[in-house]
């Protein structure tokens, strides 16, 4: 060891190992936090929810069992998301590990964009684990229905119904339903991320966060409240506009009200709203990197 | 002459209070130069600066006036941090990674080979005595045992430049004193050191140059021996002199023109007394 050349191989303006060794390292970090025992939970309140369902129909039990397993999951991984950005940027700024990582040749928008990975991987593992477990469950009481039937029902209504059941269960709108839960909860973490490279506290951001989803979700209800009332004046509406385009209409950021009743998903429906989300994340993060990227640290 | 490790040129920093009007003026007009392989010691009192004026030279915060490179390289470039390690005041690692998780992410962060990060690691937590808590969770670390990861940290990519933000606070005095060899090692391995601390006599056994800024203007700046030598005096310490080559002395000296100030018997610090008694250190 001498104090010759530098051995570091020249610095590169955007390096992805950079951002996948930060990624990877918050991964660890809520990881090693132990914050996926929020799981058992998940599992206890689906497992749950079936016994008082027992006198229902099949279809009322797999409706209600959707129900409440893909509201959970929109629930759990907003939840995550909020929570685990929240702590992120005052965590490494209060306890100055952030000054030991950019005083290596590591630009911010790296570090911001490696924080931001990380988080997003979180919600992809938690999503992955509750789907899982959601899809093992479903199977085993749509055998259980299937069995119950192929023992009550008549022959002759045998097949119908056991078509019946499968529909009722596995149907090709789950999946992109789940995908859009994900995005969701990925556009709460971008939004939460944004907050939190101004807000001087975790609990600060939390709060405000919640506060943006409510919004978020109120919002065109009340739009559509004082549109259609005459009195609205220019102030109003002007108002009203800039709120809907800082804040998506979150309403509409979901797809499980129509998997839940059987809907039919189009193509169409799938690729706006996650094209919707997807702007939104995109735009928080960039906005969220120019507010870090002039920070004072 | 060589490109310098650290230039700063009329450096100001005004911090703006939030909600207030009044301004905190961090560092006004300051100007020094850290010369490749010189150890440099930032001395002042709390809240003069020091912090500042590294930040400012590691890029962590933009200077209201003035500029810093580091070996010729502008401080706002992300470049410039390539050849510089930095510890800064009372650091927190990730608790929830082991000693060598923790220089794996860094040695990653400067763009090192796996292997690389492997040789350098082991090496590293040799030289500063943490290989037996390599795998142990920085969570369990004495305060001691983090500023050495830190430097470690600090190292791994091999910089030219270290900048060490009060690298012995809150240590013990034989965890300050290991932490003060280490930089001694670092020095006699060509090594720049910029360095602050309130130990004034350790700064006094390490560096070759200081600092002493007040109210963020650098007040005195120079040599140490030069600073601090008294220029009419001579001290000569004897071993095992008989009396009467004592007495010799004296007599010579009353014939001289010279005088004789002081006679005593030269005592040990007590920090050399203190780790006498407590021992060999330990881990
Ligand atoms: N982020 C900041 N915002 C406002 N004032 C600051 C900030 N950082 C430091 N200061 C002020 O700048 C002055 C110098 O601080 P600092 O550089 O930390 O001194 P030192 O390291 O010598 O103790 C102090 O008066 C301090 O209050
Ligand atoms: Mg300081």
């Amino acid at each position: 060891m001498t104090a010759a050349a530098p051995i570091a191989t020249k610095h590169k303006i955007f390096s992805p190992a950079r951002v996948t060794a930060i990624a990877s390292n918050t991964l660890l970090e809520l990881v090693r936090l132990k914050v996926f025992y929020f799981l058992l939970l998940f599992a206890l309140l689906i497992i749950g929810s079936s016994f008082f369902t027992s006198k229902f129909t099949f279809q009322e039990q797999f409706q209600v069992l959707k129900d409440v397993s893909l509201g959970a999951m929109s629930i759990f991984t907003w939840l995550l998301g909020v929570l685990a950005t929240a702590m992120l940027l005052p965590k490494d700024i209060e306890d100055r590990t952030l000054y030991t990582i950019l005083a290596k040749p590591v630009p911010r928008f790296e570090y911001l964009l490696g924080k931001f990975l990380g988080v997003l991987l979180l919600l992809f593992v938690a999503i992955s684990l509750m789907t899982g477990v959601f899809l093992v469950i479903l199977y085993a009481r749509q055998q259980d229905a299937l069995a119950n039937a192929a023992r009550l029902v008549p022959a002759q209504a045998l097949q119908e119904q056991l078509a019946d059941i499968r529909a009722a269960t596995f149907n090709k709108n789950l999946l992109p339903g789940i995908v859009i839960i994900y995005l969701k909860s990925a556009l709460c973490a971008a939004l939460t991320l944004l907050l939190s490279t101004f807000a001087s506290s975790s609990i600060f951001t939390i709060i405000m966060s919640v506060i943006v989803y409510l919004i978020g979700h109120i919002q065109a209800i009340a739009r559509e409240a004082y549109l259609a009332s005459q009195t609205t004046t220019a102030l109003t509406k002007a108002f009203l506009a800039i709120v809907a385009l800082l804040i998506p209409d979150l309403n509409s950021l979901t797809l499980v009200d129509d998997i839940v009743v059987g809907n039919a998903i189009s193509t169409v429906l799938f690729v706006k709203t996650a094209s919707l989300g997807l702007t939104y994340i995109g735009i928080y993060f960039l906005v969220g990197y120019f507010v870090f990227s002039a920070k004072e640290l | 002459m060589s490109t310098p490790a650290i230039s700063i040129q009329n450096l100001t920093k005004v911090y703006p209070i939030p909600f207030k009007r009044e301004k905190v003026t961090a560092v006004q007009d300051l100007s020094l130069t850290v010369e490749a392989g010189q150890v440099y010691g930032l001395l002042g009192p709390n809240g003069s600066g020091k912090s500042t004026t590294m930040k400012i030279v590691l890029g962590l915060v933009t200077p209201t006036s003035g500029r810093t490179e580091i070996f010729g390289r502008d401080s706002n470039t992300v470049e410039s941090r390539e050849d510089v390690g930095f510890l800064p005041e009372n650091p927190y690692f990730y608790k929830y990674l082991t000693g060598a998780e923790t220089l794996d992410f860094y040695g990653k962060l400067c763009g090192l080979s796996r292997a690389k990060i492997r040789d350098r690691s082991k090496e590293l937590l040799k030289l500063v005595g943490l290989e037996n808590a390599a795998d142990r969770r920085l969570g369990g670390y004495s305060k001691g045992m983090l500023q050495r990861i830190g430097l470690a940290q600090a190292m791994i990519q091999e910089p030219r430049l270290l900048v060490l933000d009060e690298p012995t606070a809150g240590v013990d005095p034989a965890g300050s004193r290991e932490i003060r060899d280490l930089i001694l090692d670092f020095k006699q391995r060509g090594i720049t050191v910029l360095l602050c601390s309130h130990l004034l006599e350790q700064v006094q056994e390490i560096c070759d140059r200081v600092g002493i800024l007040d109210h963020g203007v650098l007040i005195r700046e120079g040599v140490l021996g030069d600073l601090i030598s008294i220029e009419n005096q001579t001290e000569i310490i004897l071993e095992n002199a008989p009396p009467e080559l004592l007495a010799q002395i004296r007599e010579m000296i009353g014939k001289s023109s010279g005088r004789l100030v002081a006679e005593h018997r030269p005592q040990k610090t007590l920090e050399r007394y203190f780790l006498d008694v407590t021992g060999p250190k330990q881990s």
